[in-house]
Formats: C-alpha cells, structure tokens, sequence
C-alpha cells in the first residue's frame, strides 16, 4: 500500500487575498485541503470596527465572495477548508456561510465554528483571578481604562481544528487561531497526531514539523515566488501566481510544490525566504501546540518546482499562551503632495516650511508631526542615503509626506484643510492626490501578554446547511 | 580590503512582530554564507539603519539554511497601526539591509 499523502495548500495569506490561485488548485483537484489565513496581527482591530458598527459583523467579510465561488466548487470536489476567518465572530461567520450556501442549494455542508479565545468580556475576571496581563516585554501593568480597549484575543492552538475535522466538518471557520496551527490540525486530524497528554519525542518532532508546514505556507503566494529577493529578477509570470501546495507525510515530511500551470516558483530560495519570514529565534519558534526547533531542518530541491522538507525538532508546549490587547491611541493624519522639474526638491523644502508655519499659528494639538520626500528618504528616513545636489536639482518628480500624530479628530480636519491652500499659494506646479491619505485613521496599538492556557474556553460547534 | 555589498551574496526578507523586525538574511552560496557570519554583525546591522531602531538588535545564526536572523527591537515606530512610518510593518527593512557593504579580507 502506497503511504498516505496529505495535500494542503496555502489558499489565503490574508483578508483581502486575490481567490483565484485557490479556484485553480481546486478546478484541478491538486489539494485535500485549502488552508485560509486571514488575520495578520492587527487584522482583529480593522474588524473590531465593523463589529462596532453591526454586531452580527466581525468577520473577515471576503469569506461572502468565497462562499458564493470557491467553497461550492472545493466541497463539489471533496476538498475540506480550515480557515480563521470568524476573525472576532465566528458564529455569525458561519451563520452567513449557511445562509449563502443555503441559496446556492447545497443542503448537507458541515460548517464548524471555533470559539473561546475572544477574551473581552473576561478580562475583569482575569484581573479578579490575579492574572495581571503584564506586558510580555517590558513587565509593565496592564491598567488601561476599559474602553479604550479594542479586542482581546488569546492565540488558541490546533485542537479545536482537529475536532471540528474529526466531526466531520466542510469548513472551519476559526477565529484566532494561531496561523500554522490551522495546518497542524488538520495533520493531526489527518494521522491522528496527539496534541494533548504527554506525546513522545517522536510525536513533538512530528508536531514541530506540521507547525513549520503550516508556517511555510500561510502567506500564500509569499513561498511561491511572490515578494522574492531570493528569486529577483523574477523570470516567472506574477500576474496569475500559484499559491503552494504542501504534500505532507505521517512522519511531517513534505514536499513544497505549486501549480505548474500557473506563474511562480517553488525553489530551496523560496521556501528559505518564507521560513525567516516573522521568526525571531529559530531554535525556539513559539507555539501553542509546541516549540519549534527550526536549526537541524533539511531542505532540498528534489525536482522543478518541487522542494522536500524535514528534520524540524520539537518540545514541550508553552504553559502559557499569548494574548494580544488591542487598545485605542488616538489618532494618525497624513497627506501626499508632489512636485515636478525644475527645482523638484526646493520645491519640496519650500512647501515643508509653510505646512510647519501654517500649523504653528493654528490652536492644533499635534503631538508629533513627521516630513519626508518621497523619492529620497520617504520610506528609510534617516537611514536613507543622502542624494547629490545635482541628483535632486535633475529629479524629474518628487513627493512630501506629512503625516502627525493627534489625540481628537478636530485636529486632523484642520491641519489638514489648512494646508488646501498651497495649491494655490504654495510653490508652482503642486499635484495634491485626491483619494490619497487619511485624515483621522484610527492609532491602535498592541498589548501583547501571556495568560494560563487553563483560563480558555475552547469550543467546537457545527451547523448544517 | 574589499568591499561587498550584500545584495551581491545574499536575499532577505523582513516583517514585523508588533515593534519588532525581523530581517532574515539568507546568503547565496555556503562561501557567501561565512562571510556574512564573520562580518555581518549586529552592531553593523544597528548602526546601519541610523536611528531607525532604537532597541537592541539580536542575531541568530541558522546554519542548515545558510541564513542569519536579526531581530530589531523597537524598531517599527510602535509598530503596526501605531507607526507614523510610510513602512510600517519594516517589509522594506530588507531592502535597506541589502544595502550594507561589509568590508571584507581579500
């Protein structure tokens, strides 16, 4: 009997994330699996503010689109998808997953739900427990007034997944479940990994490598030839890029592939490129599942498009799991502008000088305001090498950048609407961008704590279409 | 003396933890590899990005994939939605790395 291959494909590397390369690998049947990533670190604070406005929202709200095209065609043929895209609601996700499913005539779908790692309500309770929610890198006190508080969100590991695939779901709908946990699971459900108790050194290394599987390809497009310095120049077709397919193993070894009928690359770069990719020591990869040991791995081209993976090492799970604050901070304005030839960069200069004495003379309260050229120092700032006189007096075109920090909305209207007027006043040429810029996008920022993995409610539901 | 640039033997990729970077550096051949070790330090990292990381920056040596990790403390200008900066979430980092010469033995 020929070992059992698991196929799982990285369809999804956040909301927003182009469906196409999914409906692709599913037209060609080549994954058991879609796995969908959807919640970046601060995706949980954009959708925050949809749930503000209607409580049944909360959800990466693409999974609409992918239930009206992708879903059917993958449950048509037998593919099961684990996502995270319940985001902060994932019983109204999978309620509206039902209802559009439901329209298109698909009875019988198994729609499973994840819940219990929104901490919001409980964090009074915590607090009354002797869970302080200190800071996981400075130590400092959590004592922030409560409504300034976002969300609160521990990141849960693969157990519920596993469940929900053992019961016999079609379709997770997780919240925040930690990204390459989504793919552990279903490996654990697939060879009835052990994910509670005591496992054995074999079964953590086991473990270990499910959760770099599931790193490697919870970016999408990213370990396929997309965002690559590795593969720069890029000689391959981006514009239709396959997203990677993992051919997992009981022992969790993989082989890395793609479509080939599709543009991108899977190469030993790529699969490199993306394995850095937000890790910080690689001896001691984090998890809530396992620690990952990343440094004894083995990963080699064993064909086009075709890289094999193995050797990572595991350890025991963290006692604690991370849970991540989001908390209001005011507010954040910033505006482009551009100038042509000649005198680009005087231009520039000129026009910073008379934003900064526009505000000066305006009741603003601005609490900090930062100026760049876009074309030489807009991304790097200081860092950014300083150009030649002669470069700057030839640019063709540059581009200012304000951008200021403010406590009350009112500020970012008028500073702002202020500076309108050097259109008109201001140095000759300007080009203002409509559209472009925000004024008054919301500041949010992250406090990031550890909490006794004992206090979460973890919860597998399931409904029927 | 010679000088590398480190776009000529290596490729990154960087992304961020709340105010944290990371720039994994991943070099081109094993050859390439032991000069990165022996020159591409984290003070060099540090002094190279000029201000733009005001915290610690700590360097992990991956040997099995020819790569060095360098983690940026407080480097993102509070990070995610927090930061001012047009790159917020240090995609970019790499690409200013890739920048450095190190000097190296003939």
């Amino acid at each position: 009997m020929e070992e059992k291959v698991v196929r799982i494909a990285g369809a999804q590397g956040f909301y927003g994330d182009s469906p196409l390369a999914a409906m692709h690998i599913v037209q060609e049947k080549a994954a058991d699996y879609l796995m969908h990533d959807a919640l970046a670190e601060l995706t949980l604070s954009i959708l925050q503010k949809d749930r503000q406005k209607d409580p049944t929202l909360g959800y990466a709200r693409d999974i609409e689109l992918l239930a009206r095209t992708l879903y059917p065609a993958a449950f048509s043929s037998g593919i099961r998808i684990v996502s995270n895209s319940g985001g902060l609601n994932p019983p109204s996700a999978a309620a509206r997953v039902a209802e559009i499913l439901r329209k298109q005539g698909l009875t019988g779908i198994k729609i499973a739900y994840i819940t219990g790692d929104d901490l919001l309500s409980r964090i009074p309770e915590l607090h009354k427990q002797g869970i302080y929610l200190n800071h996981l890198d400075t130590g400092e006190p959590f004592s922030t007034a409560a409504n300034q508080i976002t969300h609160a969100n521990v990141y849960i590991g693969a157990r519920s997944v596993k469940e929900a695939l053992d019961r016999g779901a079609d379709i997770i709908l997780a919240g925040r479940v930690a990204d390459p946990c989504l793919t552990l699971g279903i490996l654990a459900h697939a060879f009835n990994w052990p994910l509670e108790g005591q496992p054995s050194q074999q079964d953590l290394d086991k473990l270990a490598c499910g959760i770099t599987v599931g790193h490697v390809i919870e970016c999408g497009g990213q370990a396929s030839g997309g965002n690559s310095y590795a593969e720069w120049p890029m000689d391959y077709p981006i514009h239709n890029l396959a997203y990677p397919i993992a051919h997992v193993r009981e022992d969790g070894s993989a082989i890395f592939t793609r479509l080939k009928s599709q543009g991108g690359k899977v190469s030993r770069n790529t699969i490199r490129e993306q394995l850095v990719y937000e890790i910080h020591d690689p001896a001691n990869y984090i998890t809530p599942d396992v620690i990952v040991d990343l440094t004894h791995i083995e990963l080699k081209e064993t064909g086009p498009d075709e890289v094999f993976f193995s050797g990572a090492k595991g350890k025991p799970r963290p006692e604690k799991l991370k849970l991540a604050i989001g908390l209001f901070g005011g507010y954040i304005s910033e505006q482009f502008f551009f100038f042509s030839w000649p005198y680009a960069y005087e231009k520039c200069l000129k026009f910073i000088d008379a934003v900064k004495k526009i505000w000066e003379n305006l009741p603003l309260q601005i609490e900090r305001a930062d100026f760049a050229i876009v074309g030489v120092n807009g991304i790097h700032q200081g860092a950014a090498p300083t150009p030649s006189r002669q470069w700057l007096n030839e640019a063709n075109e540059l581009g200012v950048r304000v951008a200021i920090r403010h406590a009350d909305e009112r500020t970012g209207r008028m500073a702002m609407s202020a500076i309108t007027c050097l259109g008109l006043n201001g140095p000759p040429g300007l080009n203002s961008m409509p559209g472009w810029g925000k004024t008054n996008r919301v500041k949010l920022s992250l406090w990031p704590t550890l909490v006794p993995r004992e206090i979460v409610e973890e919860k597998v539901e399931i409904i029927e279409t | 003396m010679k000088k590398i640039r480190l776009m000529d033997i290596a490729s990154a990729r960087s992304g961020d933890k709340n105010d944290v970077c990371n720039i994994g550096v991943m070099a081109h051949t094993p050859q390439d590899y032991a000069l990165l070790k022996k020159y591409l330090t984290a003070e060099l990292v540090k002094r190279h990005f000029n201000g733009l990381i005001k915290g610690e920056v700590v360097r992990y040596e991956w040997d099995c994939i020819e790569a060095l990790n360098f983690i940026c403390h407080e480097a993102l200008d509070g990070g995610g939605s927090s930061s001012m900066r047009m790159d917020n979430l240090g995609k970019n980092f790499s690409s200013h790395l890739l920048r450095l010469e190190i000097e190296v033995a003939d």
